[in-house]
């Protein structure tokens, strides 16, 4: 990628979340990776590699074994990339989903849920509070933060200790006390207003 | 069955990784031939991707050395067939003509019934028969391992006391001419041959199988198309029961 295209990417992401600038150029990317190609396989990783560390890094938070899950994140990206279909959503989109769901695995583990589980209800609100404010303070996009500030307290609350906690919506229901039901309304709403509230379109 | 009044409100779980395995499984069953699911989950996922962007983070910078030295040795897997039409044409060989019947008759049943092949479950009743299964208190979800490294992913339910399991795959390579995958469960005595298994043409299968028997380990080789009493083919997944 060159240094005038990055600068206008750049540009865009401060108007839009969903970045459109630069969706077509990382397919074709992800294609000629996807024959082989190591240089335009490089040039995706310069693309991507902060939108997968900064997911992983916020669901493992060691950032010694949030290194460890980028790579990889990007082997695996690697792996299939012969296997893509524009189908499955966005090249962004596709890839944001196999950073969560290996940072998702490396936390999952039953030890290391049982001590999520104790350190999230063990009255550290203030853990939970401060993912929200890693997302606010570092980013420089005015929708993301209107988006998150549209949810409902409890919405918000439910979104992000499945998203970032990495629990289930089971266990949400064990951390704040309330009905399986609950959560899962709550999930759910709160993912169609973010939704709606970014128009993100795969 | 509750999973059928549910199911279309898991999306959002999903698409946060916040489902258990069972409710997972039972999901994945269930959304690639749901319109409104697969439409939810893909755009749920850009939602997060959106929000994953605003907060990107870049690695530190000695990373990309070590991963592009990695990928130089990493083999990438193979690219899944182009749609069932083909799958179907490289199959049957049918003329021009049947083809286009065929297509515009997949086209009004739609791509899901397809997926299951000849057996006559829809996504429905397989996602019915899996939560069936992982409903009963001894049933099981083990993941079978690739022994060669060729990708896909195989998952199996299995109950002993409903004596029935639910087989989810994903990613498969094709078999190969005049070959067919071949699953087996294997106890004291050796491999017992249980069922033939011809992935969908995107590398999915959806199998709901009868288990009679007591298997120490699941395992699935590559056979001639007609299958064979005991396994000639390497195992290429394995996993323990």
């Amino acid at each position: 990628m060159t240094k005038e295209m990055r600068a206008f990417r750049r540009l865009h992401s401060a108007a839009t979340a969903t970045s459109v600038a630069g969706s077509d150029s990382l397919a074709r990317l992800l294609a000629a990776a996807g024959r082989g190609d190591q240089a335009a396989f490089g040039m995706l990783y310069d693309e991507l590699a902060g939108l997968v560390h900064g997911i992983v890094l916020r669901v493992v938070r060691d950032p010694s074994q949030a290194e460890e899950v980028t790579q990889e994140v990007f082997v695996e990206l690697w792996r299939l990339a012969p296997r893509y279909e524009e189908s499955r959503g966005s090249v962004k989109s596709w890839t944001a989903t196999l950073a969560h769901r290996r940072a998702i695995d490396r936390v999952r583990s039953e030890q290391a849920s049982r001590n999520r589980m104790e350190r999230d209800a063990a009255g550290r609100p203030g853990e939970v509070e401060s993912v929200g404010d890693i997302v606010e303070t570092s980013l420089d996009n005015a929708r993301v933060r209107r988006a998150l500030g549209s949810l409902t307290p409890s919405q918000r609350e439910a979104v992000e200790l499945a998203y970032f906690g990495g629990h289930t919506y089971r266990e949400v229901a064990v951390l704040l006390q309330v009905p399986e039901g609950t959560v899962k309304s709550r999930i759910r709403d709160g993912m169609i207003r973010l939704r709606d509230e970014l128009g993100a379109s795969s | 069955m509750s999973t059928n009044l549910d199911i279309h409100h898991l999306a959002a779980a999903y698409a946060l990784d916040a489902l258990d395995a069972r409710e997972r499984a039972v999901f994945e069953a269930h959304y690639p031939a749901c319109v409104i699911c697969s439409h939810d989950v893909r755009e749920f996922r850009a939602t997060l991707a959106a929000m994953g962007e605003a907060s990107a983070t870049p690695p530190p910078a000695d990373l990309r050395a070590r991963l592009m030295q990695e990928i130089g040795e990493t083999r990438q897997l193979s690219p899944l067939l182009p749609g069932p039409v083909a799958h179907l044409a490289a199959r049957r060989r049918p003329s021009a003509l049947v083809l286009a019947a065929a297509a515009a008759v997949l086209l009004l049943i739609g791509l899901a019934s397809f997926a299951f092949g000849r057996s006559s479950n829809d996504d429905r009743t397989f996602a019915d028969a899996l939560d069936h299964v992982l409903a009963q208190p001894d049933a099981r979800l083990i993941e079978l391992t690739a022994t060669d490294g060729t990708g896909g992913r195989v998952q199996l339910a299995w109950s002993a006391t409903a004596h029935q399991a639910a087989l989810l795959a994903d990613g498969l390579a094709p078999a190969g001419e005049g070959m067919a995958y071949e699953l087996w469960l294997i106890d004291a005595g050796g491999p017992a041959p249980m069922r033939l298994l011809d992935p969908a043409a995107d590398g999915s299968l959806r199998r709901t199988l009868t288990v009679d028997g007591t298997p120490v380990q699941w395992g699935i080789t590559i056979e001639p198309r007609g299958g064979s009493p005991a396994p000639t083919g390497d195992v290429i997944f394995l996993g323990a029961a």
